[in-house]
């Protein structure tokens, strides 16, 4: 080991103690680094949950209809035979009006074919009963859970669905009556915006809702796995017609959404980079403090003939190593409090009874999590980079400090 | 006529204090063959500290030349050439003894099971076999002076400055290290710069020399005008 390195390493951990300098900075670059990681892996687990909702609620890529496919058959033959298509469903969707106990309601309706929609999505997993979607008739439809608490309804309960054809009948003087439809089960993703305002149904009960006969809004394609998604677009979008269908990935699809997700975590980030920058001045000081403590063991070490790179050397390994260390425990306990973050977050919101505030407000009702490796390896770069870059001034200053100089000081 | 191991010719410093000039040495010579040991005795003032850091190239002189070993004196070699003993120990608070003395090694190479060895010898041979794992802290004024003399000839240097090592001691452990010092460098044939207000530590070396008005006088049997 070089001398500089050796030394770096007794003076912030001389014979095994932890010293309070070396404390402070190492705490220092910890917690910046302890925050970064928590606030990214909460920021991707939201883009992450956003994924696994939508993956597995519509497939992963959307073939839209402009306005509707009147002959979806032919389309979904087109689409199965495309290369890395595991499974496509055509789908109905649109705003309908529900009534139930006297409580209004203005959800989305999605029609799905009972026959093929597990083969796309994955919804009798969030379903209660599970069978629910695929128990599903012309006369039977699923609610998303909160739906089915503000209307009041239980699984059994009967709801009077509303078609906007309504309008239409209205302004012709007609009347059009609205639907019964009887619950047959309860629908959780997890996402609130989606757990409040859903309606699960059969194609046929939402073609007959929007008098579309047996045309669809769309179809909902699964890829095979280990497929490139954007590559089943392209292919799509050069195979079928584009006056009346256009292809898109769920990414693009939800592409405001996620950049807006994208732009958060990345301020998030750059502002918390914040706390790692403060640090780096407590390590500054601390090695500056330093510079001035043993301004006559800098003196003594040109004196056994060190070079003043070797000096600054030495003080830029030891701003490396707090920065390496303080990384290293951030790292630790910023996955320590991922680990137990869902215990504090609702001990917290137990604590001041605030667990339905906190269910209405954020879109997930556990705090989702995920490390992205890119994120991670950004994360300690930075810290690493940054604590490092601050030892650069008091290395540039025990360089220059003359051994006569240095060994002659007071 | 021994091996030149110093050799300085004209020397001279001067420092610059506010309007005024002044000049510390006027230009000095001096030689020192190996194994051979001197004394530099003079006033306080009179400039003995700043010759000791030219001799040790830690200072640059305004004038004159200075070898080491026959060869300019340079910063680079400073390491293998020659060792430094300070008045004030200098010893690094963070390590213990044997680590300070190993310390020395370390600047030229990383050390291997060799100087590992050299260095408790070093350390045994000045009397501290039992307090290397003692941290500077640990040790007594004396123990440390000691601890630096070993530092001073881990690198088996050809030339020992000291630069009045007895000055934080009492007068027996000065009297103490003085030996010590003397009988090191006979036994390794290491030639001595001793700079010492002590007449009776400065007997002890092979010439006496004394620094008054910028000049060096006494005995200096090694002709430098030769080199």
């Amino acid at each position: 080991m070089p001398w500089y390195l050796y030394l770096a390493c007794k003076q912030l951990f001389p014979s095994g103690r932890f010293p309070f300098f070396t404390a402070i900075s190492v705490l220092g670059v910890t917690l910046g680094v302890a925050v970064l990681i928590i606030v990214t892996s909460v920021m991707g687990g939201f883009g992450y949950e956003i994924r696994r909702m939508i993956v597995e609620t519509e497939g992963e890529v959307d073939v839209k209809a402009t306005g509707y496919l009147s002959d979806p058959q032919d389309v979904l033959a087109q689409i199965s035979a495309t290369p890395g298509v595991a499974a496509a469903t055509p789908y109905v969707k649109g705003v309908v009006g529900v009534q139930a106990n006297g409580r209004p309601a203005y959800p989305i309706f999605r029609g799905v074919d009972v026959g093929t929609i597990e083969r796309v999505a994955n919804l009798g997993r969030f379903t209660n009963p599970r069978s629910a979607i695929a128990n599903l008739d012309d006369d039977s439809v699923v609610l998303s859970s909160q739906l089915a608490t503000s209307l009041g309804v239980h699984v059994g309960d009967k709801i009077e669905i509303y078609s906007p054809l309504l309008i239409e009948k209205l302004k012709n003087d007609e009347v059009f009556l609205p639907r019964e439809f009887r619950v047959v089960g309860e629908l959780y993703i997890g996402h609130q915006q989606l757990d409040s305002s859903t309606i699960y149904g059969t194609l046929r009960a939402a073609q007959e809702l929007y008098g579309l006969g047996r045309s669809v809004h769309g179809i909902y394609v699964r890829v095979k796995p280990d497929v490139d998604e954007h590559a089943v677009v392209a292919q799509l979008n050069a195979t079928l017609p584009r006056a009346t269908t256009q292809a898109y990935s769920w990414m693009e699809s939800w592409a405001d959404f996620l950049w807006v997700l994208n732009l958060e975590k990345s301020i998030n980030f750059f502002l918390l980079l914040f706390i790692v920058i403060i640090a780096a001045f407590s390590v500054m000081s601390s090695l500056l403090i330093s510079v001035v403590r043993k301004t006559r063991e800098i003196g003594l070490l040109g004196a056994l003939g060190a070079r003043p790179r070797d000096v600054a050397l030495c003080f830029c390994a030891q701003a490396f190593i707090i920065g390496l260390t303080g990384t290293a425990i951030g790292v630790g306990m910023g996955f320590g409090v991922l680990a137990i973050r869902n215990d504090l977050v609702h001990g917290i919101a137990r604590l001041m009874q605030r667990q339905e505030t906190l269910r209405q407000f954020y879109q997930f009702s556990d705090l989702p999590s995920h490390t992205l490796t890119s994120d991670l390896v950004m994360t300690v770069v930075a810290a690493i980079v940054i604590s490092t870059l601050a030892g650069l001034i008091p290395a540039w200053r025990a360089a220059r400090l003359k051994p006569v100089e240095a060994l002659r000081s007071e | 006529m021994s091996e030149v191991v110093l050799a300085a010719r004209g020397l001279r410093k001067s420092y610059q204090s506010g309007d005024l000039e002044i000049e510390v040495l006027r230009g000095v010579d001096i030689a020192l063959g190996a194994g051979e040991s001197v004394s530099i005795r003079g006033e306080s003032g009179s400039g003995k500290s700043t010759l000791l850091n030219l001799l040790a190239g830690l200072d640059a002189p305004d004038g004159g030349t200075l070898s080491w070993g026959g060869e300019p004196a340079q910063a680079n070699r400073r390491a293998t050439f020659l060792g430094i003993v300070f008045q004030s120990f200098y010893l690094i608070p963070e390590i213990d003894a044997l680590a300070n003395v190993l310390m020395a090694a370390r600047m030229v190479k990383a050390p291997g099971a060799a100087e590992r060895a050299r260095a408790k010898d070093l350390i045994a041979r000045v009397g501290l076999a039992e307090r290397a794992t003692h941290l500077p802290a640990q040790l007594s004024g004396g123990e440390r002076q000691r601890v630096a003399v070993a530092r001073a000839l881990m690198n088996s240097p050809k030339l020992l400055l000291a630069d009045e090592p007895t000055g934080n001691l009492d007068e027996h452990t000065g009297d103490a290290v003085v030996e010590l010092l003397l009988g090191l460098c006979r036994e390794t044939q290491t030639a001595l710069v001793l700079v010492t207000h002590n007449a009776a530590y400065a007997a002890k070396t092979g010439r006496q020399l004394f620094l008054r008005d910028g000049v060096l006088n006494g005995t200096n049997p090694v002709d430098v005008s030769s080199r």
